[in-house]
């Protein structure tokens, strides 16, 4: 399937963003972006420092990202995190747990504190209206305020991530799906 | 960033003062270098009158000091001349044009502007007939050297723009200024440049490279966006060139001019060297 938009190459590079094609390729969510300039210049960052390092532990996050990427069904980000989440040494079957558990239910195998955080990220990537009190008490009790505000901003914006790349059907690469195979999941 | 800098930056030469105003894709040719692949039956994607006088004055209070119209062909429109002269009471402005559709009525619209700081700069690339309407179309000389005399008879402020495909002729050159001359255009009003690689020429091989480092930046602004330079905004094969893209944003127009103004600061030292492209 091809990308619904131009996905700006090496040669049509908008000079706001020199930058960020100068590591090589910075995959199909830069080059979508980079048909508005002005727009990507803040949002790349932005979206690297979200998903870049934080005051949230690095498992709870790329949990986070993988388990909104599949309760909001983005084959590119359920894909391209599956291999970052394996590559960062994430247990295989909590990996598998998050990308087959409905919505709402406990994943197999999570201590009470991972559980009550996985709660969190699926009430704020699928949930509509207020939050439970019980479920934020929950994950109150396991992270500071500070961590809860990072998570919450980190669910949100894989939403976004997710559904830009869906519906603009973004691709996965043929480097990740190579990955995919190697690690022993299907696209 | 403040609008202070844009100002600063044309002050101080880092910036070109005009602005410039792609007020139409389409044309009525289809001229073999054409950098927006413009032709009849092309989309007008026009800003549109109103716009174009917002933006000048936009231009105005950020410090630019000049406005040029170009396109495609901007007197497509036949409200153009009175367009021209909204911005040429904001502004002095240039507009660029084939010059092919210069009736009597369309001429007769044009005498308030030479009044105004309104200057017309009209296209001829050969002193030859044949060899002007190889890249411009069948006819084009004859009608560019009709029009131009009655636009300087009415007072209005003519330049010539001669667009050199390939090599240098010096004996055309000559008697292609012996025949501006004659027609009423002096020396100082005649400008000379070099085919660029980007659109229908890029296409065929044709024309020199013209990006950032080549050419001075001059903020334009279309449709499409905003761009580094009026030789920016290119089609090839139906796709607009992004590589001059600056911004997608042209309203409120503060935010075009400081992003370029951020890329121009952003140069490394040196890098501001120009080839003459305009």
């Amino acid at each position: 399937m091809e990308a619904r938009v131009p996905l700006i190459d090496d040669g049509q590079v908008p000079p706001l963003l020199a930058r960020h094609f100068e590591g090589g390729d910075p995959g199909v969510i830069v080059r979508a972006l980079a048909s508005v300039p002005e727009l990507a210049e803040v949002a790349i960052p932005f979206i690297g420092t979200v998903l870049g390092p934080g005051s949230l532990p690095a498992v709870p996050k790329e949990v986070a990202v993988l388990r909104t990427s599949a309760l909001l069904d983005c084959r590119y980000c359920i894909d391209s995190r599956t291999v970052a989440a394996t590559e960062m040494g994430l247990d295989r079957a909590l990996v598998q747990a998050a990308l087959a558990t409905p919505a709402g239910e406990r994943l197999p195998g999570l201590d009470d504190a991972m559980a009550a955080v996985v709660a969190w990220i699926d009430a704020v990537a699928v949930g509509t209206g207020p939050v439970p009190d019980r479920t934020f008490a929950a994950v109150a009790a396991v992270l500071a305020a500070h961590q809860i505000v990072e998570l919450t901003v980190v669910v949100g914006t894989t939403v976004l991530l997710n559904r830009f790349c869906t519906s603009l059907a973004l691709p996965t690469s043929a480097e990740t799906r190579a990955a995919l195979a190697q690690q022993g999941f299907s696209s | 960033m403040t609008t202070v800098s844009v100002a600063a930056a044309i002050r101080e030469g880092r910036l070109e003062g005009r602005l410039w105003l792609y007020s139409t894709y389409a044309c009525n040719l289809a001229c073999t270098y054409c950098l927006t692949e413009s032709a009849p039956g092309v989309p007008r994607r026009a800003l549109g009158a109103d716009r174009m006088v917002d933006l000048a004055h936009q231009a105005a209070g950020l410090g630019f000091t000049e406005l040029g119209v170009t396109g495609g062909e901007p007197f497509l429109d036949p409200s153009l001349p009175q367009v021209l002269a909204r911005l040429g009471e904001v502004l002095p402005t240039l507009v660029l044009t084939n010059a092919t559709l210069f009736t009597p009525g369309r001429v007769a619209a044009l005498r308030p502007l030479a009044d105004l700081p309104v200057k017309v700069q009209v296209s001829l690339d050969s002193s030859f007939p044949d060899r002007n309407d190889h890249a411009r179309g069948p006819g084009n000389f004859r009608k560019v050297v009709d029009a131009i005399p009655r636009l300087v008879a009415l007072g209005i402020g003519v330049r010539v723009a001669t667009t050199l495909d390939g090599e240098d002729d010096p004996d055309d050159q000559a008697r292609l200024c012996e025949l501006h001359r004659s027609l009423g255009v002096g020396d100082e009003d005649h400008v000379v440049r070099p085919v660029v690689a980007r659109g229908r020429a890029g296409a065929r091989g044709r024309g020199i490279r013209a990006g950032t480092s080549e050419l001075p930046p001059e903020l334009t602004v279309t449709i499409d966006g905003a761009f580094w330079s009026p030789f920016g905004p290119t089609v090839t094969d139906g796709v607009l060139a992004t590589d001059l893209l600056v911004t997608r944003t042209i309203d409120p127009l503060c935010i075009p001019a400081e992003a370029l103004v951020r890329l121009i600061e952003a140069r490394p030292a040196g890098s501001d060297a120009r080839t003459g492209i305009r």
